[in-house]
């Protein structure tokens, strides 16, 4: 290659670089604008022209949101139910993923088979039935009800069963050898051996649970109960037609997930990865 | 090994107890409860027994010429073209433009692309609500600047669709991104030092060998968005809000519209069953053809 | 008395058998190595001796207790694994204490012995360390050390020298002779190295195609290779065979080789006729003065202290020969070999063995 056709091999490479860090910019302009909108007077934030910057900063909608709206009751149903989900999604699935990977037992073959059911019905058309059973049950507009019907997560379990198959045997076998019961084999060497994999599940699962709309949207008809997700679309009259009030509720919606994952960045692709059956 | 089955046994069910009892309550029976409403007349405010009549195959007999219904089963396939291909379209681009990348500006280029995906729906409503806002909103510039006419896209039947599934694009990509990222780096570096020493140009090394390389990653994207898409409700339900919902509605939304608001669990369970087949028919066929796609390659 | 002893044991994966009725004696502290190629069988000997294989016929014994049926933990036996299989979450310390925990031993019982193996294997220092934090040869000390915690009736070790490089490898050997030495266990060592079989036995259990070839000393199989594979799979470089048709007369026999050569030598065999003529490369000679047969160099290997030549006989058949370090043979000179009959072997048709005298 002569150095003139390196050189402009470097040139469409590095106008390529340009174009996609660009790109970024404006992919993420649009929440650049809401979080600068909400801390904009209202009076600004409908000026016929762009200001990338608020002349006068200001804390007045987060401290209305905070204060004259059930915010503070909703994050508290958030945190509580995306917890819940969290905990019980992660803990069920390790147990049954550890059994599927690790032990022989009648039942196992129809257990994978269920397991790969509940991976491809949409939990969407399970609507009117999880309504059913939670009115029944007498859970709607409970944190019990919100949490249910949200814990059919197959994909924890089959990661989980994965990286549980990928213990070298031998492992085990020392366990064994070293007169470790069941349990011990499964809380002092599977658990702890896998304890990275546990948190980026844990992390995601969490993040699913905080998004989720469409169940705790119906499960939840007093606006005490709400998710902050869905609190935040339905008790518009709260805020009127204020857009920086409505912007600044919606940050404090998603300020807990993104620092999530700006803090884990590596678990949640990680985690996300595997979810898709790739190993990440 | 010298295992005392029994006890395995035994141990293997204590720890599968807990998730049995609990698919069994959320998955298992409610899955059958919608395949025997899906027979019945039955109301669900007042739901019970007593209150429940058969009527055979009514609720699947009136489908064909329920207006609502073909709105909803159109829309659904209209949306589902609007952002499967081309959503992942953009994200192997935005994939390839990353993985040139490396170090700090990699992983902050990652991240402005990945951050939409992880922020709740009803955030991402209010960013784009306000983005597209008749009145305020910034990309009104835009159309402005362009010689657009401003028009109220959400308020539009034609725009309304086309609209929500850019949204979605843009909320949703960063997932498919990684996969993409993933596969790329899967690719053996070799490969790429051999093509070089071939003289391969950068669109010959694009075709012949990372599409090829890639295929079944882009085949499992593309599976996993049709699916995703197929269930889509939300951003349709919160867009809609003041606007015209009967013209928007998708499956998920019309059997939320037929159970909560109609109050008919019937007719509801029904259109859920279509919506389950509809599932359950992509899934499995898209799952043969990728077991195809990996025989050929 | 025997600390463990098989009788009659045997195992099948499905229809295949892999151990077909294995007995076998292993003295108190006796080291006794099982040798063979791969899918010999010797590994799953050793597995079904740990309870990690089940035993489908016959009996193992344990300290005089029979052990066949019992699981893994109740067998009092240690095992070092090829990869050592360390807890890559927990210190040294708690690696080698993992054992003593699950049967309830006593904290501070379990810190004297852990102090006590790390003084024996010399590793006190690294005892708060994650087994990433080790080099290959110090993890493979720790895997030990979690195995004399347990103060065994045996140890066991499956290949655990395997995943070293091999100047460690030949450190770590001596070192594990002189552990034996010291602390004076049973001890059952599987390899497919010779060399380590050699240097660490006291007896050497030679497994091939699921069965026991040969038990016996080092010398012992070197010397008097019980059969045509023995022979064939110990030694390096490998024994010479040679197609001879034997003749006797009493006990002196007279072999005819290939090349039309006679070869005398002092032996008993049962009948006359065709058989395999074996002798390793050290008893073939390069002389200037009278020989049995004659070849010529193919490739001359110079290795300092001494030099194999490589030869081709009249009708064809390879013979390597040892010559001293200053060897002046060079390729394509055709030398006279004289064979040390006292150190020949014959081989009949099912493999088995005789001895010269």
């Amino acid at each position: 290659m002569t150095p003139d056709t390196t050189r402009r091999y470097n040139i469409a490479g590095g106008i390529i670089t340009i174009i996609t860090v660009i790109a970024a910019l404006i992919w993420a302009f649009p929440i650049y604008w809401g979080i600068v909108s909400s801390f904009k007077l209202e009076d600004e934030v409908v000026r016929p022209y762009i200001e990338l910057w608020p002349e006068n900063p200001t804390l007045r909608h987060y401290w209305f949101a905070l204060t004259q709206t059930q915010i503070g009751s909703w994050y508290l149903n958030s945190v509580v139910t995306a917890l819940g989900v969290t905990v019980l999604t992660v803990s069920t699935s390790l147990l049954a993923g550890y059994a599927l990977s690790q032990l022989r037992f009648p039942g196992r073959r129809p257990l994978w088979w269920l397991i790969l059911a509940s991976f491809m019905v949409p939990t969407q058309v399970l609507i009117i039935n999880h309504f059913v059973l939670i009115a029944n049950m007498g859970l709607l507009n409970t944190w019990a009800g919100i949490i249910l019907p949200q814990l059919i997560h197959p994909v924890v379990i089959i990661v989980y069963k994965q990286f549980f198959d990928q213990v070298p045997r031998e492992f085990r076998e020392a366990a064994v050898m070293d007169n470790a019961s069941e349990f011990r084999i499964l809380t002092k060497v599977y658990i702890p051996m896998n304890w990275g994999v546990t948190t980026a599940l844990s992390i995601v699962t969490f993040i699913w649970a905080w998004n989720a709309f469409l169940w705790p949207f119906l499960a939840v008809t007093r606006t005490e109960m709400m998710t902050i997700t869905v609190g935040i679309t339905q008790v518009s009259d709260a805020f009127g037609v204020y857009y920086a009030r409505q912007l600044a509720s919606a940050v404090l919606a998603g300020f807990p997930v993104a620092l999530a994952y700006l803090l884990f960045q590596r678990r949640v692709t990680q985690a996300i990865t595997l979810s898709a059956g790739i190993k990440g | 090994m010298i295992r005392n089955t029994k006890n395995d046994t035994l141990i293997a069910y204590v720890l599968i107890a807990p998730f049995l009892v609990i698919y069994g309550l959320i998955f298992v029976y409610p899955t059958i409860n919608m395949f025997i409403l899906s027979f019945q007349d039955a109301p669900l405010i007042s739901f019970g027994p007593q209150s429940a009549e058969w009527t055979g195959l009514d609720n699947y007999t009136r489908l064909p010429d329920d207006r609502r219904f073909g709105t909803a089963f159109w829309n659904t396939a209209y949306f589902v073209l609007l952002t499967v291909i081309p959503g992942t379209l953009v994200a192997l681009a935005i994939a390839l433009g990353i993985t040139r990348l490396s170090g700090r500006i990699q992983s902050l280029v990652l991240a402005l692309f990945f951050l939409p995906y992880i922020l709740p729906v009803s955030v991402v409503y209010r960013i784009w609500d306000w983005t597209l806002n008749f009145q305020f909103g910034i990309a009104m510039h835009l159309f402005d600047a362009l010689g657009i006419d401003r028009i109220p896209i959400f308020k539009t039947s034609t725009w309304f669709m086309p609209a929500v599934a850019f949204v979605t694009i843009w909320w949703t990509c960063g997932f498919s991104i990684l996969l993409f990222l993933a596969g790329l780096r899967a690719i053996p570096v070799e490969f790429y030092e051999a093509a070089e020493l071939d003289n391969a140009g950068r669109w010959t090394v694009f075709r012949k060998l990372t599409w090829p390389l890639l295929w079944p990653v882009t085949a499992l994207v593309l599976t996993i968005q049709l699916i995703l898409q197929l269930k889509i409700f939300d951003q349709v339900y919160l867009f809609t809000t003041g606007g015209r919902p009967n013209d928007n509605l998708v499956m998920v939304y019309y059997i939320y519209q037929r159970a909560f608001q109609n109050d008919d669990g019937g007719r509801a369970a029904a259109i859920a069953v279509v919506l389950f087949v509809m599932v359950i028919v992509v899934s499995v066929l898209n799952f043969q053809l990728l077991r195809l796609a990996e025989r050929k390659t | 008395m025997a600390e463990i002893a098989l009788e009659n044991v045997s195992k099948s994966f499905g229809a295949v058998e892999v151990i077909k009725d294995i007995s076998l004696q292993v003295g108190q502290g006796e080291f006794v190595v099982f040798l063979g190629p791969s899918g010999s069988g010797k590994s799953t000997l050793l597995r079904m001796i740990a309870g990690l294989e089940t035993i489908d016929r016959g009996k193992l014994l344990i300290g005089g207790k029979e052990c066949q049926n019992l699981v893994p933990g109740k067998r009092n036996v240690a095992m070092v694994f090829q990869n050592y299989a360390l807890y890559p979450h927990m210190t040294v310390r708690d690696n080698m204490a993992f054992g003593l925990r699950n049967v309830g031993m006593k904290e501070a019982d379990i810190a004297a012995r852990v102090e006590d193996a790390g003084r024996i294997l010399e590793m006190d220092a690294l005892l708060d360390r994650r087994p990433s934090q080790l080099s290959g040869g110090q993890r493979q000390r720790v895997a030990i050390g979690r195995a004399i915690v347990k103060e065994p009736a045996a140890f066991l070790f499956d290949e655990p020298l395997s995943n070293l490089d091999a100047a460690l490898r030949v450190r770590t050997r001596v070192e594990l002779a002189q552990l034996h030495q010291r602390i004076a266990a049973t001890m059952i060592y599987v390899t497919h190295d010779q060399t380590e079989a050699m240097t660490l036995a006291d007896r050497i259990v030679i497994l091939n195609d699921c069965r026991i070839e040969q038990i016996g000393t080092p010398m012992e199989v070197y010397t008097y290779p019980a059969s045509r594979f023995v022979a064939g799979f110990v030694g390096n470089p490998g024994m010479n065979f040679l197609d001879a048709d034997v003749s006797t007369s009493g006990k002196e026999a007279s072999a005819t080789l290939g090349d039309g050569s006679r070869v005398a030598m002092t032996i008993s065999i049962p009948d006359d006729g065709a058989y395999e003529l074996g002798i390793r490369p050290e008893a073939v000679h390069v002389t200037t003065g009278e020989g049995d047969t004659k070849g010529e160099a193919t490739v001359v290997e110079h290795l300092g202290d001494r030099t194999l030549v490589y030869t081709r006989l009249g009708d064809g058949t390879s013979v390597i020969a040892l010559d001293d370090g200053r060897s002046q043979v060079a390729p394509g000179d055709v030398v006279t070999l004289r064979f040390d009959t006292s150190q020949l072997h014959l081989f009949d048709s099912a493999g088995r063995a005789y001895h010269a005298d």
